[in-house]
């Protein structure tokens, strides 16, 4: 078969396939546009897979890792340093919604603790 | 000048504010899902033909098209587009391959099953009739041309048919091709060129 003919009835047949699927009737293209539809939900499907799948899992795993944290603060971790203890207990008062009024109604036991502090430094 | 797709590269989502990363990855589902229906509706039609040919059942046709849309969606959706095309007809393929087996199978069964009617036995009349155009020598056109060429694409092996309908109906280049049916590229050629010899062995002189 020389290349000539091969070329023809390649186009011979293209142009018959390409006719055949303008001439699609209605109904087969209404068919065709509803699947595409239905494959496109596919995609609304598999973000709300993914949310309901991997939200609750991302949650734990976070919850884990305090946990864990926590967990190695207390047992093995390094000693905290001090100003990272103060840090932690500056915000343990914060959180604790304490009354800080009263740290400045008594006067008093602020002017006793500096003059203890003074006496053991010197 | 074609629209560029919007991606949500992991600096640019890191960029933003977290409101602004849900905008984006909305406005990339958005993007995508508008990507896949132009591509699917460019592609829709010509699909339902080849696998109307392949199957010779036009509601399983319609069936095989819409699984492969499916699964295209589903699995390869976030591929690049220039892949959708030969993934779209490995998948369609895939799902044509195992539905002729179901039917082989079928078949099987039933030519033990008793009872069978005779009528069924009984050819076709129309198609064991006489041709009264003439035969593989005439000059055929249009839907006619097409019909013949479906009957000898029938008469070929799996290989030889795909290779025809994607390479010539589809318009798959010989490596997209080698992807859809999951076959060497040297294996493609061969095999197109073995359906265009019979094609022309049985169309006869084209004019």
């Amino acid at each position: 078969m020389t290349d000539e003919r091969m070329r023809q009835l390649e186009r011979m047949s293209r142009a018959a396939f390409d006719e055949s699927v303008e001439s699609l009737d209605a109904a087969t293209r209404s068919r065709l546009a509803r699947a595409r539809a239905a494959a496109l939900e596919e995609l609304q499907h598999r973000r709300m897979a993914w949310s309901s799948t991997w939200l609750p899992a991302g949650a734990a795993a976070a919850a884990a890792l305090v946990a864990v944290m926590l967990w190695q603060g207390e047992e093995g971790g390094p000693p905290a340093t001090e100003p990272a203890l103060a840090a932690l207990e500056d915000l343990d008062i914060v959180a604790g919604g304490e009354d800080l009024a009263m740290f400045d109604e008594d006067e008093e036991f602020y002017a006793w603790a500096a003059d203890e502090m003074s006496d053991g430094v010197g | 000048m074609q629209e560029e797709p919007l991606t949500c590269s992991a600096t640019l989502c890191a960029a933003l504010p977290l409101g602004g990363r849900r905008d984006l990855a909305r406005e990339t589902t958005v993007d995508q899902a508008r990507a896949l229906d132009r591509f699917l509706a460019g592609i829709e039609r010509r699909a339902l033909r080849i696998a109307r040919i392949a199957l010779r059942d036009h509601a399983e046709a319609q069936d095989a098209v819409q699984d492969a849309m499916i699964r295209l969606v589903r699995s390869y959706g976030r591929h690049p587009e220039d892949q959708w095309r030969p993934l779209f007809y490995r998948i369609l393929r895939n799902r044509i391959t195992d539905h002729q087996r179901r039917q082989k199978v079928r078949s099987a069964v039933m030519a033990w099953w008793p009872g069978r009617d005779a009528e069924e036995e009984a050819q076709d009349p129309v198609e064991s009739a006489a041709d009264p155009d003439g035969g593989p020598d005439h000059v055929l056109e249009g839907e006619q041309l097409l019909e013949r060429i479906e009957e000898v694409l029938a008469g070929l092996s799996g290989r030889q048919r795909e290779a025809f309908l994607l390479r010539n109906f589809e318009g798959l280049d010989v490596a997209q091709t080698a992807v859809a049916m999951g076959c060497s590229e040297g294996s493609v050629k061969t095999h197109y060129f073995r359906a265009l010899q019979a094609l022309q062995q049985v169309l006869g002189e084209l004019k």
